[in-house]
């Protein structure tokens, strides 16, 4: 377990003092494309992305050296009704390369962890996401994979994303 | 012999210089009816000039894609003169600035990008929506986004999310309007576009570093090389392939 407790399967963004993981929030709500307001937009895509490079922001400044960022599966998949959802938590996975490509010399790493689409109240149903999976899961447990992600352990892992849906999305 | 669009109508954002005009010449010069949707007229209307200098068809409608009612203003001055839009092509981007991802003053590199290449894809496909449909399975939307948007960037942190963004609405489009018939893709070039060749005018070595770990070893040309994708992608030879991004960077990017 990293220096400076415990570190939640998914919760709000939690930090310690070498690490900080961040869980943005996403606009879960199905609403196909061409009913999406600017205001929608605005909440389902400029507001998370925003937040979010605020907060690596925050945590590269405080000194973190481990950034962990925790996004559906969507991002990679796309969804149907979830173009809002799925381009907000994309941009942030490919955020993280970025990230990790400039703070890399820093010794910081940043990397991703992605989470099947309910873990994040979205429907996979309608989303049209989901494949035969190995393993179905109703909820994903990362806190393993976070726990590895925040320690000195994983030095030399970043700029990655690494999938914990029991199989879902491959 | 007739083109392989021909009579289609074809709105290109951005289709004043670099990528999208290659796009829009290599598409009118198969036949289609090409809009230059372009920031301002001044820019637009060489290529409306140079397009039907070859026989092609062209006219330029002054738009920009940070707001929307200029975008839906030119899609329905499009279809009131065409008769409709079978294929659009959002293109149009600002900014690119070299900046540090930990910098204070951020906002000013993000809103431009996040503007033109997210917002705009929201206002073209959303105005384009209704005549893609009526369009069927000629329905067509490609977004031009970028290798950073799938591989992040060291020197423009924040291009790469705004043009991963893209890639997702081509995915969930794909996904949520295939049913129409409608294709949704994108196509990440790396070409010889004014930006570029500026920088190569500023940096010259900097040519030098990009042919040599290109392995076919040259910059892409606007239309033979990205127009030629994007021609594919609109053209019947692509009916059946949605969601993706063809990367089009002489092979720069081999991680998919």
């Amino acid at each position: 377990m990293p220096r400076g407790g415990t570190i939640p399967a998914v919760g709000e963004m939690s930090e310690g003092p070498t690490w900080a993981v961040l869980r943005p929030s996403f606009d879960a709500v199905a609403r196909p494309f061409h009913t999406l307001t600017d205001d929608d937009w605005q909440t389902a895509w400029e507001d998370p992305l925003q937040r979010t490079i605020s907060e690596m922001q925050d945590a590269f400044h405080r000194g973190v050296t481990r950034i962990v960022v925790v996004v559906p599966t969507t991002a990679m998949s796309g969804g149907a009704s979830y173009a809002h959802t799925s381009a907000a938590a994309e941009a942030i996975r490919i955020l993280v390369k970025s990230a990790a490509r400039q703070w890399g010399s820093a010794g910081v790493t940043v990397n991703a962890v992605a989470t099947g689409p309910a873990d994040f109240g979205i429907d996979p149903l309608i989303a049209g996401a989901v494949s035969i999976a190995p393993r179905a899961l109703a909820t994903s447990d990362a806190s393993a994979l976070i726990s590895f992600l925040c320690s000195e352990a994983s030095g030399d892992v970043t700029g990655q994303t690494i999938v914990v849906d029991g199989g879902e999305w491959m | 012999m007739t083109g392989r669009l021909e009579g289609r109508v074809v709105m290109v954002t951005g289709a004043g210089q670099g990528v999208g005009e290659g796009i829009a010449r290599r598409l009118a010069g198969e036949g289609a009816h090409v809009v230059i949707a372009a920031r301002r007229a001044d820019t637009g209307e060489p290529v409306v000039n140079a397009i039907t200098a070859d026989g092609g068809s062209a006219v330029c409608i002054e738009t920009n894609v940070t707001d929307r009612v200029s975008v839906e203003g030119c899609v329905r001055q499009t279809v009131e003169r065409f008769g409709s839009l079978a294929i659009m092509v959002h293109n149009a981007f600002a900014g690119g600035v070299r900046h540090r991802l930990e910098d204070a003053d951020l906002d000013r590199h993000w809103k431009a990008m996040s503007r033109t290449a997210v917002w705009g894809s929201l206002y073209c496909a959303q105005a384009a929506y209704p005549h893609l449909v009526a369009a069927g399975t000629h329905g067509r939307l490609i977004l031009i986004t970028s290798p950073s948007g799938i591989e992040g960037s060291a020197n423009i942190p924040l291009y790469s999310p705004v043009k991963a963004a893209q890639r997702a609405i081509a995915k969930s489009l794909a996904r949520e309007w295939g049913h129409h018939g409608i294709t949704v893709n994108c196509v990440a070039p790396v070409a010889g576009s004014p930006a570029l060749m500026t920088a190569f005018d500023r940096n010259p070595d900097l040519r030098n570093a990009l042919e040599a770990r290109t392995p076919l070893g040259r910059i892409g040309d606007i239309t033979s090389d990205i127009g030629s994708v994007a021609l594919f992608l609109a053209s019947d030879d692509a009916g059946y392939v949605t969601g993706q991004t063809i990367v089009c960077d002489g092979g720069s990017y081999l991680g998919l």
